[in-house]
């Protein structure tokens, strides 16, 4: 069976919004976990922030880097924010 | 009946007070003004008021209007004697009936000062030595223009909320919070608990004002550039809430002085710009057990969190066990923000602070809340505390530390680039595109590689070969350098200072 496909919704905050240049994405993928979809992102954008730096929620819930991603997804990349 | 009227007969106070019931009303204050045996050290045998009624009588009208839109009370009245009156006669009474008695109290006391302050009333004192004289009320508006009594806080508007009410009132008196930072998050926070009467405030910053904090940090003005911003804050809040204790500690929060702050407070509130204090004030509120509310703003954008001891909300570590590093996101100087931002998310936090205080549902808890202000898209991402620590201490964190320590010879020093170029360093101009149209590096050969695409792919850089990180002042060229090393690069460096400092 061919690898199956998926459509997501991915929205970027603060360093990752202005380095995707867009504040949210829909997207079919064929990556199959978060840390799949985070790598092929990187190829597509200039992210200077590696996967360790952020954390990633699915269906507005932190999840682990290796969870499995459903159709209709919502992920959410966040990166630390510092300003005050 | 009007609320305020003069009599010349006996006032009856019994059935004044009969008008002011209500089934609603909780409670009655009333003052009695008695007519006194003595005046300035003179012995007094009578008195005689004698008022200017059409004006007097439409200024006590106003006062008691006054009291009903300041103070959330059920009815009030005030009745004036004229004429001659004797020696422990009622001269004047003011009655108030509230919900609750803070209300009854305070409007009747504001009625009377104001109709001492505000009537054209004179009185004519008969003295035992059988003279007589006409005294002025005790200070007419109308007639000699003085000084009002100094204003004291009115908490009234809050303590109307059934959510607060006078027990609520006390317990922010009661209250003590730290704020670690006056700047943007700083200002509507330290305006707001100051506002609200919170008894102590303890105001944590090492700054000095600089002309480019005012567009976010309305607390400030221009003249104060260059003075000591805990100082700055604490003076304006003082002139907000004189009742207020305010403490200020002109100095950096760090590992030495953390524990010792934070043990005065049973509340602390990041009000920081950069990690290294946030991780540090999360790492003391969790070892101490206190609660603390986390914010931090992004051009447009924020996040917001709460922790608590005695819940399962997650502290930072849980979120992000290794501190970030400082210079590897951008900060308000770098990024750039946007002046109310800070003002909301400040703002959200002195919410979180007085929720957290008064007890009032909807605290955050075990969640991150992003607010992205250009969309008013909110999200609120469950966030429980991590497993490590789930049913008591952070197992991560022991002891307090400081940033992470750089790595000796990261930072290298050079008066020219050019001499940097003879020791064998390969220059690389890490700053953003727009900087460096605005100054280009002149006269050296070098590299231009903005910090963002260099981070996202290191290994652009050759293993074998040393070279030299360059920003406009240094900072961001040694937080790359140091993320470089820890991603496996061998031998990168910053210059010391950088552009600025050759």
């Amino acid at each position: 069976m061919a690898a199956s496909t998926r459509t997501i919704r991915v929205q970027y905050y603060a360093l990752l919004r202005e380095q995707a240049g867009r504040n949210e994405e829909r997207l079919v993928t064929s990556a199959a976990t978060p840390a799949e979809l985070y790598a092929e992102l990187s190829r597509r954008y200039p992210f200077s922030l590696v996967r360790e730096q952020l954390k990633v929620a699915v269906n507005a819930e932190f999840a682990d880097w290796s969870v499995a991603l459903n159709d209709n997804d919502s992920i959410v990349f966040i990166p630390p924010v510092a300003g005050g | 009946m009007s609320a305020f009227r003069f009599s010349t007969t006996t006032i009856n106070v019994a059935s004044l007070r009969d008008a002011l019931a209500d089934p609603a009303a909780g409670g009655y204050a009333a003052f009695e003004g008695w007519v006194r045996n003595h005046s300035d050290g003179q012995a007094v045998t009578q008195l005689e008021y004698e008022a200017f009624e059409a004006l007097a009588a439409k200024e006590g009208e106003r006062i008691v209007d006054e009291a009903r839109r300041r103070f959330p009370i059920l009815k009030a009245a005030c009745v004036h004697r004229v004429g001659d009156l004797e020696i422990g006669e009622l001269a004047v009474w003011v009655g108030v009936s509230a919900h609750h008695r803070d209300e009854a109290f305070a409007a009747c006391r504001f009625i009377i000062d104001e109709v001492k302050h505000r009537l054209p009333i004179w009185k004519k004192e008969h003295y035992v030595s059988g003279d007589s004289g006409w005294v002025n009320c005790e200070r007419c508006a109308e007639h000699e223009p003085s000084p009002r009594p100094s204003p004291a806080p009115d908490y009234s508007r809050q303590i109307a909320l059934e959510g607060v009410g006078p027990a609520g009132q006390a317990k922010l008196r009661a209250s003590r919070v730290l704020v670690v930072g006056a700047g943007g998050l700083g200002a509507p926070v330290l305006s707001y608990l100051a506002g609200a009467g919170v008894g102590t405030i303890g105001i944590v910053d090492g700054d000095v004002l600089d002309a480019s904090n005012l567009h976010r940090q309305p607390l400030y003005a221009l003249a104060d550039i260059g003075k000591p911003k805990a100082e700055l804050a604490a003076a304006r809040l003082h002139g907000l809430n004189p009742e207020i204790n305010i403490r200020t500690y002109a100095q950096r929060f760090d590992a030495d002085n953390a524990s010792t702050l934070l043990s005065d407070y049973d509340l602390a509130i990041d009000c920081s710009d950069n990690f290294a204090t946030k991780f540090l004030l999360n790492d003391a509120c969790v070892l101490a057990g206190k609660a603390a509310i986390f914010a931090s703003v992004y051009q447009y954008e924020g996040q917001l969190q709460l922790y608590r001891p005695d819940n399962d909300s997650a502290c930072l570590r849980c979120l992000w066990p290794e501190a970030t590093r400082d210079g590897i996101v951008g900060n308000c100087a770098e990024a750039g923000v946007l002046g109310p931002v800070p003002g909301v998310l400040g703002s959200l936090q002195a919410i979180e602070a007085l929720k957290l205080l008064l007890d009032l549902p909807g605290q955050l808890a075990g969640e991150l809340l992003i607010l992205d202000l250009t969309t008013y898209e909110t999200r609120r991402i469950r966030a429980p505390r991590a497993e490590p620590c789930t049913g008591g201490a952070c197992a991560r964190i022991t002891a307090l530390k400081g940033p992470e320590d750089s790595i000796d010879g990261l930072e290298v020093s050079f008066a020219s680039l050019d001499r940097a170029r003879r020791a064998g360093y390969e220059i690389v101009d890490i700053r953003e595109h727009r900087e460096v149209a605005v100054e280009p590096m002149m006269g050296v050969p070098y590299t231009h590689i903005p910090m963002g695409s260099l981070l996202a792919d290191p290994h652009a850089l050759d293993p074998e070969h040393r070279y030299l990180l360059v920003c406009a002042r240094g900072a961001r060229s040694l937080a790359a350098a140091l993320e470089l090393r820890h991603q496996g690069v061998p031998r990168v460096y910053s210059l010391r200072g950088g552009i600025a400092g050759l």
